[in-house]
């Protein structure tokens, strides 16, 4: 982990490799390092806190319980606390509109656009339901498209 | 009456926890359930709690994890992966808000159909159970030997059965000659957090980095919302047509029965069946759909309660993973003897405390990703780092292990993580086939070796 602890801007700038792939997200390993470091402390320093602080206070069969609660709210703490030390780096696109059109789905997919349309057709209860969803006139279209 | 409104309680919990947890993507199953139900039960609930609260959590999570699947076209968890070529196509067709809707209506019908079916064949079952009991040992042997044939490794699986086992042993011997006590929840938990373990050793190794090194940020592409539907809490039937709605049936009520295979492949089955015949690409990917999700959630809700009431011994794929700690949970349940919500609950209050957590899930997790899937899922994307959620894991992890054991819980779950995902990973020996030789181990080191 030695060349973890660059910062990442360097590594950015020198066009390394920058993220890892942890459990199908990217993470940069510095900051995991870190939250990792956070989270333990403060879950197991709420454990063994309650195990040193309840006996005096609560009744001697309910301190392990108590101190595993401490424990718990600890760790979901550090999960609020590295999410705002450590942003999300994923890259969220909102598309407005569909980017692509129903044809080229429909190519994509190896489908004839007709034959579909002719089902939908002739099937009254789909044909009701597409057009409840508002999305009946998308697959109307498709004629238009492919009589150009 | 309190232990009902205890009950109710615990669902809500489970119901909120995990609508949000099933909105973030690609999460383990198993590494996830497991942590948490093991807390809800070493914090004391009562059995019949604990069972709606896993109830809850299951049917929660997987109505909210439809929302990933159908907007992103990223599994929401790997119980998910069979169903999104069709949730692909109607997100590119410009509809995954239906997809969306096809999916958690299937998933209701889905729940409500296997708890009763799972209730009634669990006490069909029972009266074998004392051949059952007697014989846990050789039954998870073979077990172990029948999941490892049908793990994704195959013959590597069968043939690490024996080496697991005594490594098992071995740690087990260690920890006991430290500590005078066997431990049970520092194994399990290794195996349930080692594909998460792995991936930071591989970020930690010099040669193996590479291979999950990206010179990017993952993109993730939301589809836009197009709100056609009013109301608040609409029927799940009348979003299914008559024929999506029979077939759901069907199909559903089927996999209730068939406990011993994996959700996956039982979600895949069913779903090639019903797709085939079922013609046009909207009709074939919205029944698909809709089939598929209330397959999976009847697979697995049947997996955890027929040998919950039947048997006491965790005999399915589900039961080894996710539920595992329902069966096994030191000290407050074990297996061996059996000492668990099988001898709590009678098999009318596993329907009744299931009921309620199916119910409550419904109550929270339907509208919630009928509304407001979208928001939802921005906030959490934009909000929650990756690096927080993996950090949670591992301290969560630390902190039952160290519950159960000290320092000693820690290191021997962290041995295990490491074997345990390495073997996942890299030979595909799943964590289901792992827990399975863990439990057989007893029985095959004193087979082979008298100890």
């Amino acid at each position: 982990m030695a060349d973890n602890h660059k910062s990442p801007t360097t590594d950015l700038n020198k066009k390394t490799k920058t993220y890892l792939e942890i459990l199908g997200d990217t993470i940069l390993p510095n900051q995991l390092l870190f939250a990792v470091l956070i989270s333990v402390g403060i879950s197991l320093g709420g454990y063994n806190i309650g195990l040193w602080l309840l006996p005096s206070i609560a009744s001697e069969s309910m301190v392990a319980s108590y101190s595993l609660l401490i424990g718990i709210l600890g760790s979901v703490f550090s999960l609020v606390l590295c999410s705002i030390l450590f942003k999300p780096k994923r890259i969220l696109v909102e598309e407005e509109t569909s980017s692509e059109s129903m044809k080229q789905v429909f190519e994509d997919l190896q489908l004839d656009p007709l034959e579909e349309l002719e089902l939908i057709e002739n099937d009254p209860i789909t044909k009701k339901e597409l057009e409840e969803f508002g999305v009946l006139n998308s697959f109307l279209a498709l004629r238009e498209e492919q009589k150009k | 009456m309190s232990l009902l409104i205890t009950a109710i309680l615990f669902a809500l919990l489970g119901a909120i926890v995990f609508s949000l947890i099933g909105l973030i993507s690609g999460t383990d199953e198993t590494a996830i359930m497991v942590p948490l139900t093991l807390l809800v039960i070493l914090l004391g609930a009562p059995p019949a709690a604990v069972f709606s609260f896993f109830m809850a959590a299951v049917l929660a999570k997987h109505l909210t994890h439809a929302v990933p699947t159908a907007l992103m076209g990223i599994p929401g968890d790997t119980t998910a992966v069979p169903l999104i070529d069709h949730a692909n196509t109607l997100r590119r067709m410009g509809m995954p808000h239906i997809a969306l809707r096809k999916m958690i209506s299937g998933g209701i019908i889905g729940a409500f159909i296997a708890l009763p079916t799972a209730v009634l064949l669990g006490q069909f079952l029972g009266q074998f159970a004392d051949f059952f009991k007697s014989s846990t040992g050789i039954i998870f042997t073979l077990a172990a030997i029948l999941i490892a044939f049908f793990s994704k490794g195959k013959w590597v699986s069968i043939l690490m059965i024996i080496p697991f086992a005594f490594f098992i042993k071995s740690l087990d011997l260690v920890s006991f000659s430290i500590l005078d006590k066997h431990l049970s929840i520092s194994f399990f938990l290794g195996i349930a957090i080692g594909p998460i373990f792995c991936d930071l050793l591989f970020a930690t190794s010099s040669s193996a980095r590479k291979t999950i090194e990206r010179d990017k940020a993952k993109e993730y592409h939301l589809a836009p919302e197009t709100k056609t539907w009013k109301g608040y809490f609409p029927n799940p039937l009348k979003i299914l047509t008559g024929r999506q709605q029979v077939f759901t049936s069907i199909t559903t009520f089927i996999s209730s029965l068939t406990f011993v295979f994996s959700p996956v492949g039982m979600t895949s089955l069913m779903g090639e069946i019903v797709g085939s015949r079922t013609k046009g690409a909207y009709k074939k990917s919205t029944t698909s759909l809709a089939v598929m999700n209330g397959v999976t959630e009847s697979t697995y809700i049947a997996e955890v309660i027929i040998p919950l009431i039947a048997f006491g011994i965790p005999l399915s794929p589900v039961a080894l993973g996710p539920g595992s700690p329902l069966f096994n949970a030191p000290p407050v349940f074990t297996v061996d003897p059996i000492n668990n919500l099988h001898t709590y609950l009678t098999s009318w209050e596993f329907f009744l405390y299931g009921a309620i957590g199916l119910i409550i899930a419904s109550l929270i997790a339907y509208p919630f990703s009928m509304n407001y899937a979208r928001k939802a899922s921005v906030l959490v994307m934009k909000l929650v780092s990756q690096e927080a959620i993996v950090a949670m894991f591992i301290g969560l992890a630390c902190l039952l292990a160290f519950h159960e054991a000290q320092l000693v819980g820690i290191v021997l779950t962290f041995t295990v993580a490491a074997v345990g995902g390495l073997l996942n990973r890299i030979l595909g020996i799943g964590a289901g086939v792992q827990f399975m030789i863990f439990y057989a181990s007893t029985w095959i080191m004193m087979t082979l070796f008298g100890i």
